[in-house]
């Protein structure tokens, strides 16, 4: 009956604006994300970001990562850590800590590291064509 | 060497030549008409069916004929019907006779092309799609325009199409002889024009084969038109070979610089590169010729280039730097008068105007041009003195040229080919001082002496009764020979030969009979601007600073200057003016800016931009108009056309495009060259140029080009071929 005359919507939305912390809080992850969720916390990474799972929502949503705020709103998918991405990304459906498999190799980059893309120091692949005009070097 | 070598080349010719029947119908020389698809037209005595129909704008198809060669009357695509002939007529060969009715659309026509068509495809490649002739081939439009819509080719399975073994005839023309249809363009040319009678044909029928006989290739400076001429992809650009369709390209049309006859050109370009450069019809100077080295040159455009402004630093390292630390370092040391400029060959006018008037308000007079010429006499204040006054068209019309100190084959090839015309077609007789070179046409050599043009101006030689005989000869003098530290007395001497001559031979006052082949494309107009000719004078004064537009010649080095004196090179390539500098600005090269130059008879035309300049190069006189701003003598012009208002005001021909100033003094020039003394040195005129490979090097673009040094192996690969001969004159 309450499902009937849409009372679990209102129950759902409340507890977005309580997941969220209120109605303020429900303001700034709005501005920050674009989006209102409420869900169970799974886990933690090593850089604060917070992951979450409801179910409720269909699959593709149903997982996600909200990032720790001293990222602002300069966040971006590089900020999940590699032990995060296969659960967040339906690779697997174990989480980090239950997963006893997980293979590990050398050559597996253990550690984080920044996107450095719009800096100075981003990657720029070079071409090997030649160029159209040969520029003229002084003698040494 | 035959006069005629078509004659003895093309047998048939000497029937079908329409000059032969212009002798024979000398008698009647009155107009008479003609009728071509019912439209009545006078013609001339002699006129061929062809040059009829084009005179009321019928074009007939054609794949042998061409207006400046010989006639041919090979291909047979230009039949047309005559009304009560039983056969059609090769309309390129066949002079018209009075009241013809001449039908170049009937159905028998139309036939007869279609089935000359057929026979030239039976036998030609269907690779249209990867030669690099498509889009402008004359077969390809032709096949559409006139030939059959369907095809009775079906002998592929069983004898397979003709093909025919290609040639190697050099670094520049590609040969895919399967796809020659015979036309003998290339022979005629070769033979006729360039004057080297290397190509023709071998076999006959099916079996006939264009080529050189022997392995050997085809060494011209001339070369390159036959890729022009030749009406299927059979000849090719090798340096332009797959890369791309004329549709594709932008053509913008030029000048060219590589030589002081100023070529007209087109510059082929796509994606900001300069992909080509071919010829544009011009009578009063090319015709539709270009030579080589302005033809091919081009990829030394690409190669060398100074990209971004250089200062040396206190480690005597040259930096590349931006252009604001580069124009505030270069300013700095421009705080003096004790300044001199040097303009090089590739200078244009404007660059030119706006350093001299930079350096006059900075208190200097010191601008001098790379190339030395008297300043004795009327020097260069009389614009005949150093002008090729007879204008390079009028060469054809004389009847004896004297050369002197000059190689007019490798300093200005297209006036060579205006001198062996007049030598085939005019009874022209050269006569040459200065070594024995090769011009491709008969001279009768009078020695290397500079005593002969003494004695040629007195009178004593044999050679002079000639002259005063002649009804419109040319003195021909050659810039270098200027250039000695005896030039002086050898302009007044020729200045005093050729008023001789004038005087003698009665010639009209339009006729000149001095002329002064320059080399260098910047120097007329430089002179015209008031620039000192050569660099003499800069050894003596050791300016604290040293401007260098674009002189790369190496007529001045570090040590003419001493180390205290700070170098500035603004030029478009790294050559020997960039070696010496101490800050480097780069400029644009000819194909990258508008710009004005002079040509050897004083014609003033303009290049236009046909890439933007490589990097942060800048249009030359952009560069000192920004310099003259941060020294803080800013130059009164922001705009192209206001700074050629400036050169209007200095001199007005320099900017009435396509038109020629004449020079009105010789005169009084030579009237003031009689106080010159005439101390002659013993040393034999020389000159620079003497065999081809001097020729295809000779100033920074075609030095740093790669095909140009290909040109220079390939002659002398040709040397040591065992059928190498060496020429003899």
């Amino acid at each position: 009956m309450a499902k009937l005359i849409g009372l679990d919507k209102l129950a759902n939305y409340f507890r977005v604006i309580k997941h969220n912390g209120g109605i303020l809080g429900s303001i700034k992850t709005l501005l920050r994300t674009d989006d209102l969720k409420f869900g169970t916390l799974v886990g933690v990474d090593k850089l604060g970001n917070k992951y979450f799972e409801n179910n409720l929502y269909f699959y593709g949503r149903n997982r996600w990562v909200v990032y720790h705020e001293k990222f602002g709103l300069n966040y971006d998918g590089s900020l999940v850590p590699s032990e995060w991405y296969g659960w967040l990304h339906y690779k697997t459906d174990y989480l980090p800590h239950e997963d006893p498999g997980r293979p590990k190799h050398k050559w597996m980059i253990q550690d984080w590291s920044e996107n450095l893309s719009g800096s100075d120091k981003q990657y720029v692949p070079y071409g090997t064509t030649r160029t159209k005009v040969e520029g003229w070097t002084p003698p040494k | 060497m035959l006069r005629g070598p078509l004659t003895k080349a093309l047998p048939c010719a000497r029937i079908l030549s329409p000059v032969k029947t212009l002798s024979t119908s000398a008698i009647n020389n009155e107009k008479f008409e003609v009728f071509i698809d019912d439209k009545k037209v006078m013609v001339d005595p002699g006129t061929t069916v062809l040059q009829a129909a084009a005179m009321v704008g019928v074009e007939i198809p054609r794949f042998c004929y061409h207006e400046r060669l010989s006639v041919a009357g090979n291909c047979r695509m230009c039949l047309v019907e005559v009304e009560k002939s039983a056969k059609p007529v090769a309309a390129c060969a066949m002079p018209v006779m009075k009241g013809w009715r001449v039908k170049t659309n009937s159905e028998m026509t139309r036939r007869a092309r279609e089935g000359v068509m057929e026979f030239l495809l039976v036998n030609h490649p269907l690779d249209c799609p990867i030669c690099d002739q498509g889009g402008e081939c004359d077969l390809q439009d032709q096949s559409m325009a006139f030939g059959s819509d369907r095809s009775r080719f079906t002998d592929i399975d069983h004898s397979g199409k003709r093909a025919v073994e290609d040639k190697d005839i050099g670094p520049l023309v590609k040969t895919i002889m399967t796809r020659c249809i015979h036309c003998t363009r290339c022979i005629r040319f070769a033979s006729e024009v360039a004057g080297v009678d290397d190509l023709g044909t071998t076999g006959r029928g099916s079996d006939m084969q264009v080529g050189t006989y022997v392995e050997k290739l085809f060494l011209s400076e001339l070369s390159g038109n036959v890729i022009d001429l030749c009406p299927v992809g059979a000849l090719t650009s090798k340096p332009y070979s797959f890369t791309a369709r004329p549709w594709e390209t932008r053509k913008t049309e030029s000048v060219d610089v590589l030589d002081a006859v100023g070529s007209n050109i087109i510059v082929s370009t796509r994606t900001g590169e300069v992909l080509r450069i071919l010829p544009r019809l011009n009578e009063d100077i090319n015709e539709e010729w270009l030579a080589d080295k302005g033809r091919f040159a081009y990829d030394g455009l690409k190669r060398q280039r100074l990209l971004t402004p250089f200062v040396r630093n206190c480690q005597g390292q040259l930096i590349a730097t931006e252009w604001e630390d580069a124009l505030i370092a270069v300013a700095q040391k421009l705080q003096t008068s004790e300044i001199a400029g040097v303009v090089g060959s590739l200078a244009d006018a404007e660059s030119m105007v706006a350093l001299k008037d930079l350096l006059n308000r900075l208190g200097s007079e010191d601008l001098y041009t790379e190339y030395p010429f008297p300043l004795e006499g009327s020097g260069t204040d009389l614009r005949s003195s150093y002008l090729l006054n007879n204008k390079i068209a009028r060469v054809e019309d004389a009847d004896l040229v004297l050369l002197i100190g000059t190689n007019p084959r490798f300093e200005a090839p297209l006036f060579n080919a205006r001198l062996r015309k007049g030598y085939l077609t005019n009874e022209l007789d050269v006569g040459y001082i200065g070594p024995k070179v090769d011009l491709r046409y008969d001279y009768e050599h009078l020695g290397e002496s500079t005593d002969l043009i003494k004695q040629l101006a007195s009178g004593s030689h044999a050679f002079s009764k000639k002259l005063a005989c002649a009804k419109k000869p040319l003195i021909v003098v050659g810039a270098d020979l200027l250039s000695r530290p005896d030039g002086a007395a050898i302009l007044a001497l020729v200045q005093q030969l050729a008023a001789k001559v004038t005087t003698d031979a009665n010639v009209s006052s339009e006729w000149k009979v001095l002329n002064v082949l320059q080399k260098a494309a910047s120097q007329v107009a430089a002179l015209d601007l008031g620039y000192k000719p050569g660099t003499a004078s800069i050894r003596d004064k050791k300016p604290k600073v040293l401007f260098l537009l674009g002189s790369d010649e190496g007529t001045i080095s570090r040590g003419d200057v001493g180390q205290d004196c700070f170098i500035i090179y603004q030029g478009h390539h790294g050559d020997h003016g960039a070696s010496i500098a101490d800050a480097i600005l780069p400029g644009a090269a000819y194909t990258e800016k508008q710009g004005t130059y002079v040509n050897t008879e004083g014609r003033a035309q303009q290049t236009l931009t046909a890439v933007s300049p490589p990097g942060l190069a800048r249009e030359d006189w952009k560069i000192i108009r920004a310099l003259s701003e941060i020294i803080g003598e800013k130059l009164p012009y922001d705009t192209l056309l206001e700074i050629r208002d400036r050169l209007g005001q200095v001199a007005p021909h320099l900017i009435r495009y396509g038109e020629l100033e004449e020079a009105n003094y010789a005169e009084q020039a030579t009237e003031l060259a009689k106080g010159v003394s005439s101390n002659l040195s013993s040393e034999p005129v020389d000159v620079k140029q003497k065999n081809l490979e001097d020729y295809y090097m000779t100033d920074p673009v075609s030095r740093a080009s790669g095909t140009m040094a290909k040109c220079i192996q390939a002659v002398h690969k040709q040397k040591q071929s065992k059928y190498y001969e060496e020429a003899v004159n």
